[in-house]
């Protein structure tokens, strides 16, 4: 007896399993999933968690991953102003929809996202083709469209993937390599090349007349500074000048005694250094040699 | 098992005495050794059960490491709700496979990835010499990588971006077939978008910080947008011109190094100058100073004695101004290095002689004669 109640509980527990794998399914997080009955889909889950189904061949569950793909496309286009641009840029998607994707694409991601390639290849050429190379590369912010032509791009494929019912979902686009066909490349680089050499001779001219201008302008600098210090200087004497005259009011006392004193001092700082004197006798005080004195005479 | 026993020894035993059903003695040793077998098969298969049961329970066990943080699904579906469903380091418990998936989030471990779409085509091996292959005249647009900048000219960039997964993490995790990839092409994006409107010279040399910024800001934008749930650490990024155009760029950088050598002599001689009007200018000042107060003061010293000598003069001019003349005269005449004296009625001096060679300059010759 007590073999048979484990052996049924084993037994049981199997059938249980069992049952559970012919009848359950979970959905992963990450997934989202569409329920078949006949073959036509009927049931789509998109919340993880595990489900019930009836078991093949009434039902079966096909998930499809619903994490956002990526997804990148290469494609040489005209700008409107006639600029050959190779212009490769990539998409997030992601499934959104199993019960209009599943029909449709046979749960294939691979076939999604060869449709998907029409789709990026339209909006190349629907959105790129009207817009100038400027738009693409510019010093001038305001002539650059650069995340608006991203945008135009994104808004064109998800209008068609909405239109197609591809049960898919464009999450976001963004350019990520803009070049030039091979052959243009080299006439890029020859062009470059002579901007290079007039950029050489602008930096050496430049430098030149910098260099010129700032010496000028320190000439000019020190010239006003010694002119102004020479003015300053006059002034300075001016004012000497006035402080004197108060001075010069004494001698207005005497200025008999005044002129003679300045006579007396100009003869003294005249004959002051390494002078020679000839004079004959009858200068005072030579005139003493001689005999009788007789009235000064001076002589300069 | 011990009830078998004791029913089959009474049996044996009873042998000799009854004579035993003929097909029961082959019968009574094979069932004894299928028994024997059954039942040692029994008892290993318990302990491997209960064994594997254990081993099952034990499983579900696992530790979560400092930088991670796990995600317990039950039937596909995120156990706990919001923050609560974040397992931080620490030993967790998980029902075994197919009910609870353990997936571990490495939140704060940096991860990078590189952009290589602006640059030429290189081997890893050649990369690892530190050489380049030779460049061609063109690039092809399959193979090598550029970048076009505003200025329309081509250049080569390349860039390590360092992030790291933000918390909680579950959005990178669970939003994206391939994270990594979509990080790397928006650092590609941001590289394009952002070298579409730079100059050249900006991002080679001028601005390059600028540069970086804007591919900075440029991406985490695209990963706000995204959603991409990262946190950006660190951009490094390697900008060359193109190794067509090496010797014109370098002539540029020489030229521009020679504009600063001649910029630099100007301002030295610039402040140079300046600085000897300055000094110039204040000794000029100084000068005129001094000049004035010299005469302030000689003027007032002459004041001062003529006031002095004024009473002397009033009192008697004539004998004054004979007394003080003569004393002038004298000084002066003590003070001449030569005197000549000639008598009354010559009228000629002949002088013929060397000037007195005297250490200071300028030295007159001596005065011709005077008639």
């Amino acid at each position: 007896m007590k073999y048979n109640s484990v052996t049924i509980a084993i037994g049981a527990l199997l059938l249980v399993i069992f049952a559970t794998l012919l009848f359950m399914f979970q959905v992963r997080t990450t997934e989202v999933a569409v329920v078949t009955t006949f073959g036509r889909p009927t049931r789509p889950i998109s919340e993880p968690g595990a489900y019930f189904k009836w078991p093949w061949p009434i039902q079966r569950v096909y998930k499809v991953d619903q994490r956002i793909h990526n997804f990148e496309s290469f494609e040489q286009v005209l700008t409107s102003d006639g600029y050959n641009l190779l212009l490769s840029v990539y998409v997030g998607w992601n499934i959104n929809d199993p019960k209009m994707f599943f029909p449709r694409f046979g749960g294939s991601e691979s076939k999604a996202q060869s449709s998907l390639e029409g789709l990026v290849r339209n909006a190349y050429s629907g959105v790129v083709g009207r817009h100038p190379f400027v738009h693409f590369v510019s010093t001038e912010e305001k002539e650059l469209k650069f995340s608006d032509i991203e945008n135009e791009m994104l808004q064109r494929i998800q209008a068609d993937a909405q239109a197609n019912n591809y049960g898919i979902q464009i999450k976001f686009l963004g350019i990520k390599k803009l070049e030039l066909p091979e052959s243009v490349t080299k006439l890029v680089f020859e062009r470059m090349q002579s901007e290079r050499q007039v950029k050489v001779s602008e930096i050496q001219y430049k430098g030149e007349s910098d260099a010129a201008a700032i010496r000028s302008a320190a000439d000019l600098e020190s010239a006003k500074l010694l002119a102004e210090a020479e003015a300053e200087a006059t002034t300075i004497r001016g004012l000497g000048d006035l402080e004197t005259a108060k001075s010069y009011d004494v001698f207005k006392q005497e200025p008999a005694l005044a002129n003679f004193l300045l006579q007396l001092r100009g003869l003294e700082d005249f004959l002051k250094e390494r002078a020679t004197l000839v004079l004959d006798l009858e200068t005072s005080p030579l005139n003493l040699l001689k005999s009788a004195p007789s009235a000064p005479n001076t002589k300069k | 098992m011990t009830t078998e026993e004791i029913k089959l020894t009474p049996a044996r035993r009873t042998a000799p005495i009854e004579p035993p059903p003929p097909p029961e003695v082959p019968d009574d040793s094979s069932s004894q050794a299928l028994s024997d077998a059954l039942r040692s098969s029994f008892a290993i298969i318990k302990v491997l059960m209960i064994g594997l049961v254990l081993v099952c329970l034990g499983s579900g066990f696992f530790t979560g490491g400092p930088q991670e943080k796990a995600v317990i699904l039950r039937f596909g579906r995120p156990v706990g709700e919001g923050e609560k469903m974040l397992l931080g380091p620490g030993p967790h418990w998980a029902m075994p496979y197919p009910i609870d998936e353990v997936v571990k989030i490495p939140v704060g471990v940096m991860q990078s990835v590189r952009s290589t779409i602006g640059w030429y085509a290189t081997t890893a091996a050649l990369e690892a010499a530190g050489q380049e292959p030779p460049p061609g005249a063109s690039l092809n647009p399959e193979r090598d990588g550029y970048l076009f900048t505003g200025d329309a000219n081509i250049i080569h960039v390349r860039g390590t971006l360092s992030y790291r997964i933000k918390e909680p993490g579950l959005q990178y995790a669970f939003s994206f077939s391939n994270a990594s990839n979509l990080v790397q092409n928006a650092f590609n994006s941001a590289l394009v978008f952002a070298a579409a409107r730079y100059r050249v010279d900006d991002v080679l040399t001028h601005d390059f910080a600028g540069f970086r910024e804007l591919v900075q800001r440029r991406l985490v934008q695209l990963i706000d947008q995204q959603q991409l749930g990262i946190v950006v650490d660190q951009i490094a990024l390697q900008p060359i011109p193109p190794r067509q155009l090496k010797d014109q760029f370098n002539a540029v950088a020489e030229a521009e190094a020679k504009r600063g050598k001649v910029l630099n002599d100007a301002r030295t001689y610039e402040s140079q100058a300046i600085n000897n009007a300055r000094a110039q200018a204040s000794q000029l000042k100084a000068e005129a100073q001094g000049e004035r107060s010299t005469l302030v003061a000689s003027v007032a010293a002459e004041a001062a004695r003529f006031n002095h000598l004024l009473p002397q003069y009033r009192a008697n001019s004539e004998l004054f101004m004979r007394q003080y003349k003569s004393e002038t005269i004298h000084r002066v005449m003590t003070n001449a290095q030569e005197k000549w004296v000639i008598p009354p009625g010559q009228k000629r001096l002949q002088i013929d002689r060397e000037p007195p060679k005297l250490k200071t300059l300028p030295q007159k010759p001596a005065e011709p004669g005077h008639e």
